[in-house]
């Protein structure tokens, strides 16, 4: 369970706004409103909304790679402003590229480089995390020849490497198949249950519907919705009922008392699964 | 990991992955056809007189040192800050505990690394080729001399001393420190060019023009600022002139070198400071746009 008690926020926006400038002549463009949001130690927090809604301003802004027109933002209650506020931020951005003169070995190593990681444990922990992301067979091979899948693992891997315990994901699933973005939820699962604290953005609203604990719903620049994810989609005056082997007969009894209490029936019918959960049943190996 | 503000490891993590990004875009290939144009100024045109000889190895070979440097120091580093903020290999670097100014200072040390890696294997290339042809040029004079019968002890002390000067010495590296010193500016100045610039290719030709313009701020000064000119004025102009662009002049011993005359220690010590105040300069104004920068 997340705790917020003991240690300060993970992620903290205050009233972020931020104002684009635009050339002579041009209206400025604002990205984000006045935005507030809290993402305590140890929680997944998702943040979802249509392109141009502004999440990914307020990711580079929590990241302190955008300054804010107004309002502020902090990690682990260090401001972004900081640069130290980085060093237990893992962050993979939307459609990652890296040098492609390096291969998936020397990226990370250059990674951990940067986060003051070195020697014997820097080479194991990088070896450890292309495990970990399946590019093993892409240690030695040159970047440029990557995959986009075999990218965003990479991101991935280098947003881990330092053991960080903020995870900030831009569209971590983007140009993924369905393995992989079933990996990468399974890891942000792992990540959960580590206490890794997680911010996510992702347009595949079941898989946000399936890792987070609560969820920010952004649209023009404003947050519209924010809470609990089971608070948030919870149907307050529907109730479902779900049955195995349950026989017409039983069913049409069931739907007879439903009714002679004032309840209004309103669908009944086989569950579906998903599409997702599907295609990986029809695609994956069997096991030898 | 315990975070410092100021990483001389973070820094050269940078500068050793610039270093290695310009080496695997195959821009050394450079110094073979650098060693290619040596051998064959050194070799060519053997009817001139030993002073000529060694004068032409000597000019075709600083040429290409120049050319290598000045470019490498405006396109390398043009390429590297848009195409970083382009691949947006910049937000994984910048989302680590980085401070800018250690992305730049590794960017800058990177590119001079790869100048001062370069031009010491060509100096040592030239050096070499300068040396055979200088021992070939005594030999053949030697051999003349005494052919005419005039091989005298005075006379051969005299092609000693000549073909010495005109030959390889110090002076030939003080030449190859006046290039460096002088790409480093130059380096600098595009780092600070692409901090602002909207695409490399702005980046590219606005620092060879600034370049350009460096080279010829003396004769800009002679032209605009006339005897009768106030002495203030003078003195304004010439400050603003040295803001915009870079007195490359300074840097300007090859002809010296050339033609066998000596770089005294003041004016190396000029070049150096010199280099040392732009490149300084160029940094903390690169430091100043590169901190507002929004990515």
């Amino acid at each position: 369970m997340p705790d917020s008690t003991s240690s300060p926020p993970a992620v903290t926006v205050e009233n972020l706004t931020k104002v684009f400038k635009s050339g002579l002549g041009k209206q400025a463009f604002v990205a984000v409103r006045d935005l507030t949001l809290t993402v305590q130690t140890g929680e997944v927090y998702g943040l979802i909304g249509p392109n141009g809604s502004g999440k990914s301003t307020t990711m580079k802004a929590i990241l302190g790679l955008l300054s804010p027109t107004m309002g502020k933002t902090t990690i682990f209650g260090k401001s972004s402003i900081e640069v130290e506020s980085r060093s237990d931020v893992g962050f993979l951005p939307e459609n990652p590229y890296f040098y492609k003169h390096l291969s998936g070995l020397e990226t990370l190593l250059f990674y951990g480089r940067l986060c003051s990681m070195s020697g014997r444990d820097l080479q194991d922990k990088a070896r450890e995390m292309l495990a970990l992301t399946g590019l093993e067979d892409a240690a030695d091979r040159r970047v440029g020849g990557f995959s986009k899948g075999m990218l965003q693992r990479l991101g991935l891997a280098q947003a881990l490497l330092h053991e960080p315990r903020l995870i900030i994901l831009d569209e971590p699933t983007a140009g993924v198949d369905p393995a992989g973005s079933r990996k990468i939820r399974d890891l942000i699962m792992g990540f959960k249950e580590s206490g890794i604290t997680v911010l996510v953005t992702s347009h595949l609203l079941e898989q946000i519907q399936e890792v987070c604990d609560r969820v920010g719903i952004m649209a023009h620049g404003r947050m519209v919705r924010e809470g609990r994810l089971d608070d948030l989609i919870a149907v307050e005056n529907e109730t479902e009922l779900i049955l195995a082997d349950a026989s017409p007969e039983l069913l049409a009894e069931i739907r007879a008392i439903a009714e002679s209490k004032g309840a209004k029936w309103i669908r009944s019918g086989h569950s579906r699964t998903t599409l997702e959960r599907l295609f990986l049943e029809s695609t994956e190996e069997p096991k030898s | 990991m315990k975070y410092h503000s100021f990483s001389p490891a973070r820094i050269w993590t940078l500068a050793a992955a610039t270093v290695t990004q310009l080496v695997r875009m195959k821009i050394m290939a450079f110094l073979v056809v650098f060693c290619v144009i040596v051998v064959a100024a050194g070799f060519a045109f053997p009817v001139m007189n030993p002073e000529q000889q060694l004068k032409l190895l000597k000019d075709v070979s600083f040429g290409a040192l120049q050319i290598f440097s000045v470019v490498i120091a405006i396109v390398s580093t043009a390429l590297l800050l848009p195409r970083d903020l382009e691949d947006r290999t910049l937000y994984t670097i910048l989302s680590k505990p980085v401070p800018r100014y250690e992305y730049l200072l590794g960017k800058l040390i990177g590119v001079l690394l790869l100048i001062g890696a370069g031009l010491v294997l060509m100096d040592i290339a030239f050096s070499a080729v300068l040396w055979l042809r200088q021992s070939l040029v005594l030999a053949q004079s030697i051999a003349a001399l005494k052919q005419e019968g005039v091989a005298t002890p005075e006379a051969l002390a005299q092609l000693n001393e000549f073909v010495g000067k005109q030959g390889l010495t110090w002076n030939i590296h003080l030449g190859v420190l006046a290039i460096f010193l002088k790409a480093s500016v130059i380096a600098a100045l595009s780092l600070m060019i692409s901090c602002f610039a909207s695409s490399t290719l702005f980046t590219v030709v606005i620092s060879l023009l600034v370049t350009i313009i460096g080279h010829g701020q003396g004769l800009i000064r002679e032209y605009f600022f006339s005897e009768g000119m106030n002495q203030i004025m003078k003195k304004l102009g010439s400050a603003l002139l040295a803001i915009i662009t870079p007195d490359l002049g300074v840097f300007d011993v090859l002809d010296n070198v050339i033609n066998g005359e000596l770089v005294s220690a003041f004016s190396a010590g000029v070049m150096v400071g010199t280099a040392a105040m732009y490149v300084t300069g160029y940094l903390l104004v690169s430091h100043l746009l590169f901190v507002e920068k929004e990515l």
